[in-house]
């Protein structure tokens, strides 16, 4: 489903912030994607999600090479990838439920049909009485779960989750991992990225960690291996997810820092 | 094709092209003027300069009563011989003395007074007449007689015309270029507003058209209001022109009426903004998206 062949990336004129990727995943996995703060995750998800074009390599998703895919024939392969953004990107000026439709509205579909299945959604992710609130006026955690209900909304073959559950409480982390987990088993591709380790672990899936730059594949139940920064890293998995938080400022909570 | 999916901020937020519809109205209302103007002048002038240019004007100005006669006789006698002239008539005295009333006041025209006599004649459209030749076969008879056929004076007047119009022809198209400059401006300030919202869009897979269409429509309504308040304000000043008109001229000249079919092109002028303005929009933003990644 999503193949990387010898992939490099640098932003602009700077250095290469991932070196050598290569891996696949098949359809219908589940993959954690890990590492330190400023390792690359979001990098590796935005060549994902087509946001980005990788200055070296190839990466080939839903059997087409995407790096020579043409500008027009982009939005047909966006509408199949649901993407949780690390920062949300919600549309400040529509309400809750209008931004949960609008991967459904931009597909074409029906209005009154849409508004049903968006209110359901809402709703299960604990927003039933935040439907018509516009995004500046929800909580982090809140304006997450938009997100999140914008990006599965459609069901699609593809869903990167980007620190989905940074900014919710354990409860609500363990509803979405469910709702990633139940939208897997009906066949979407997931990646998630994620310094939460508990969560890594009780759903038990494969993980891409990437370090440097460079990523590393961890079957289930493996540790991390003897790598050069070892050291460095070692901290991330041994203090779970609270103090994890201490070293690692997320971009997510800049929103109220500012 | 998909409907326009409402995901700009609503209009009260249009910070960077709300007073767009304003200027819209003005450079409509400029437009408007530009083009009645033109259109008036053209039809206005076009008819009269018509009714003229088939007519001759001949003037007897020999003194003696009786050698002028004979003078007369014989230069309608030439006329009707020379192939192309259709029609010749000597005005009578009645109508001589109105085309003097107004130098002269009336009843002071006297039969001592020296008054030329005068003959009207209309040429035909289709044959050219040999007007030097005409000239010469008349000095002959005598060098009192005047052949005067208005081309000169209304040669330079209908160049006078034609700057006017053309003038008028070029403000249209300055307003035209400055309205799509406006529109351009407008629409890449609009997209700079809201880039991470078309970002946005497009990472959820919509087109480049569907993003268009939103700025498209906005644009259209503005050019339809601003066209609409325009086109009120142009007629407004119209309607007070030929009114202020009608009384200046108080029966000297006639003032034309509202002139319908002018009017109707006019009605016109608020779609054709709306149209130059949803194209230049489209277009404006087709071509920045295809810049972005
Ligand atoms: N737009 C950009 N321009 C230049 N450099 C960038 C840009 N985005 C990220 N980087 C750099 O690329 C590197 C990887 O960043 P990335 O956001 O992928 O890290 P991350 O693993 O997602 O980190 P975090 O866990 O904090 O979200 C960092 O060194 C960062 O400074
Ligand atoms: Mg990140």
């Amino acid at each position: 489903m999503i193949h990387f062949d010898n992939i490099g990336m640098r932003y602009g004129m700077g250095s290469e912030v991932l070196k050598d990727i290569s891996f696949n995943l098949k359809p219908g996995s589940l993959h954690f994607l890990t590492g330190p703060s400023g390792a690359g995750k979001t990098s590796l998800l935005k060549l994902m999600y087509l946001a980005q074009r990788p200055s070296r390599g190839k990466i080939t998703m839903f059997n087409e090479d995407v790096t020579a895919a043409k500008r027009e024939d982009l939005p047909k392969l966006r509408r199949r990838i649901g993407v949780v953004f690390q920062d949300f990107r919600l549309l400040d000026h529509l309400t809750a439920v209008e931004n949960v439709a609008l991967p459904l509205r931009i597909s074409g579909g029906k209005g009154t049909e849409i508004e049903e299945h968006v209110k359901e959604l809402l709703t299960w992710v604990g927003l039933k009485g935040r439907m018509k609130s516009r995004p500046p006026t929800l909580s982090g955690g809140e304006k997450q779960r938009v997100a999140i209900a914008r990006a599965v909304i459609k069901r699609p073959d593809i869903l990167l989750a980007d620190e989905p559950t940074g900014n919710v409480d354990p409860a609500i982390a363990k509803r979405i991992m469910h709702l990633f987990v139940e939208l897997n088993k009906l066949g979407t591709t997931t990646v998630i990225a994620t310094h939460d380790m508990s969560l890594v672990e009780e759903v038990g899936a494969d993980r891409l960690h990437l370090q440097n730059g460079r990523l590393h594949m961890i079957r289930t139940g493996e540790t991390v291996p003897n790598l050069e920064e070892e050291k460095f890293d070692s901290r991330e998995f041994s203090s779970g997810t609270l103090d994890q938080n201490e070293f690692d400022p997320k971009p997510i909570a800049r929103d109220e820092v500012l | 094709m998909t409907k326009a999916i409402h995901f700009l901020p609503d209009e009260k937020n249009h910070e960077a092209t709300r007073l767009l519809p304003y200027v819209m109205a003005v450079m409509v209302y400029l437009s408007a003027l530009a083009l009645m103007g033109s259109m008036m002048l053209h039809k206005g002038f076009g008819d009269w300069t018509e009714s003229l240019s088939n007519r001759l004007t001949v003037q007897v100005t020999t003194a003696d009563r009786e050698a002028r006669e004979t003078q007369v006789r014989q230069v309608i006698q030439l006329l009707r011989n020379t192939p192309g002239i259709e029609h010749v008539r000597k005005l009578n005295e009645v109508e001589i003395e109105q085309l003097l009333e107004p130098w002269l006041g009336v009843g002071n025209v006297t039969s001592d007074l020296p008054v030329p006599d005068i003959l009207d004649v209309t040429v035909s459209r289709a044959l050219k007449i040999n007007l030097d030749a005409l000239n010469a076969q008349i000095s002959k008879i005598s060098d009192n007689i005047h052949l005067d056929d208005h081309q000169q004076w209304l040669g330079r007047f209908l160049r006078l015309m034609d700057m006017v119009e053309y003038t008028a022809l070029g403000i249209l198209l300055l307003v035209v270029m400055a309205t799509i400059c406006m529109v351009i401006f407008g629409t890449k300030a609009g997209m700079a507003e809201n880039r991470e919202t078309i970002a946005i869009m497009h990472h959820l897979g919509a087109r480049d058209s569907m993003v268009a269409r939103a700025y498209q429509n906005r644009f259209m309504i503005y050019g339809l209001k601003g066209g609409i308040i325009g086109l009120v304000l142009a007629f407004v000043t119209l309607i007070s022109l030929i009114y202020l008109s009608r009384d200046l001229a108080s029966g000297l000249a006639p003032v034309p009426d509202l002139p319908m079919v002018e009017v109707g092109i006019l009605l016109v002028v608020p779609i054709i903004a709306a149209a130059i303005s949803m194209l230049t929009a489209r277009i404006t933003v087709m071509r920045d998206l295809r810049r972005m990644v």
